[in-house]
């Protein structure tokens, strides 16, 4: 079979739109990871133990199930268990953006390690509040050293986000599953979906390799 | 709200062919994803320009392409060129060649990591590279290679969920098939989750029992024993 993408390309809107979406979806659930990630962080490093436990054990679960079951969990499970309706859009939001806050507070405490004692100790002297020593202090300079790392999390992202066409969103794996169904043109859609996929991820994980070389840079 | 958990236990049987289904296509995938990634991995850090450059490509397109993606060009794409296959054996080559893009990274910051020192020693005996990538620089890769391998390991495990989506009947087509009979959902997805778990932390615990074997193991000492 010849590839025509001729034919494909005038229909190939909605591909576009999907495409928009997705990066749409993937800035707000990594928005959401962001959230949760300090989150967990703040309550990782907390006195009670209860608190680090929790981040223990939602930890592993996340890191121990797949990204497709969580979603299917928050779509099916949430509303019955808690009788709040949240439509697909933000039950998908909510599982990648999760999901991803378990991987962005792995990042952090990577960052966190790499903070000198001396800060902590400067910042105590100095007699600021323990929010402060965190808000003020701390975390402009774990979220300064690991930007690159974030912004590969980000490719993370938009890879999880294919999923959530099980759960009826409209993204770009979606948006060329109708096209194709439309069509019957599956082999020109799907490399024309992976095109669009790579080219989005591509350029950001390269962005993110030069921001990690900059900062070496300014490092040394 | 009462939780109906009897219902999952009478549909057992569909369950565990889904835990059989879902540890066969791991356990292929994972072992062909390590032979993929050893034999990218060398052609990647070859010096010819010829070998290294179809690596890059190989890597850089499974990276920044969604598993999902590339399963559903396989299962739907192929057939029009007169490749039908099952989809289970399209999971297994998805699987692998993903997984294997991402074990040759690993075991390339494996390389990168074993002290140049050692590269020209062995070519300063005069050693074959042949030889001396099998039984000098291989070795001391376990350090470096196994905890980043576990990890991908673990995802590939992960990802074969995305196999339910062709029709596989693995775990979370299992569920799928489940919550259509008897539409518990809560139960079910909740079932399932905590099977993943259970999968992914057992092979967690037994690959870091190997490890702790690997590190107390003294480098020069298997060397010897091979």
């Amino acid at each position: 079979m010849d590839l025509q993408f001729i034919e494909i390309i005038p229909k190939a809107g909605p591909l576009f739109w999907g495409a928009l979406y997705t990066i749409f979806v993937g800035v707000i659930a990594c928005g959401v990871g962001i959230l949760v990630g300090t989150g967990l962080l703040l309550m990782r490093n907390s006195r009670f133990w209860l608190l680090r436990t929790f981040v223990r054990i939602y930890g592993s679960f996340i890191r121990g199930t797949p990204a497709l079951v969580q979603i299917l969990v928050f779509y099916y499970a949430l509303a019955p268990l808690t009788g709040i309706n949240i439509g697909p859009f933000t039950a998908g939001i909510m599982a990648v953006g999760f999901n991803s806050g378990a991987y962005v507070a792995e990042i952090l405490r990577g960052g966190l390690s790499r903070i000198p004692k001396g800060q902590w100790e400067a910042a105590e002297a100095l007699g600021l509040p323990k929010h402060k020593v965190w808000f003020k202090v701390i975390l402009p300079q774990v979220f300064n050293s690991v930007i690159p790392l974030l912004v590969n999390e980000f490719t993370m992202v938009i890879k999880i986000t294919p999923l959530l066409s099980t759960i009826t969103l409209v993204e770009l794996t979606r948006a060329s599953q109708m096209l194709y169904n439309e069509t019957f043109r599956p082999v020109e859609v799907l490399l024309l979906a992976a095109f669009i996929y790579f080219v989005i991820c591509f350029s950001i994980s390269q962005f993110g390799e030069y921001l990690q070389r900059r900062s070496q840079k300014f490092r040394l | 709200m009462t939780f109906d958990f009897g219902a999952i236990w009478e549909n057992r049987d569909i369950l565990i062919e889904g835990i059989f289904n879902t540890l066969l296509i791991s356990f292929i995938a994972i072992p062909i994803g390590i032979f993929i990634g050893v034999v990218v991995c060398l052609l990647r850090i070859s010096k010819r320009r010829v070998l290294r450059w179809p690596a890059i490509v190989y890597i850089e397109l499974m990276r920044n392409i969604p598993l999902l993606i590339l399963i559903f060009m396989m299962f739907y794409a192929l057939p029009f060129y007169g490749i039908r296959l099952s989809g289970l054996t399209t999971g297994f080559i998805c699987l692998s060649i993903y997984g294997g893009a991402y074990f040759a990274e690993v075991f390339r910051g494996g390389v990168e990591a074993v002290s140049k020192g050692q590269f020209d020693a062995a070519k300063a005996l005069g050693l074959k590279y042949g030889f001396y990538m099998r039984r000098v620089i291989f070795p001391q890769l376990y350090t470096y290679v196994f905890p980043p391998g576990t990890n991908i390991a673990l995802t590939m495990i992960k990802e074969s969920s995305l196999l339910s989506m062709i029709t596989v009947a693995e775990l979370t087509y299992a569920a799928h098939d489940i919550n259509g009979r008897t539409f518990t959902p809560v139960e079910t997805f909740a079932t399932i989750a905590v099977i993943y778990w259970v999968i992914c932390t057992l092979f967690l615990k037994l690959t870091q029992m190997l490890q702790s074997h690997v590190d107390t193991d003294d480098i020069s000492n298997s060397m010897a024993l091979r």
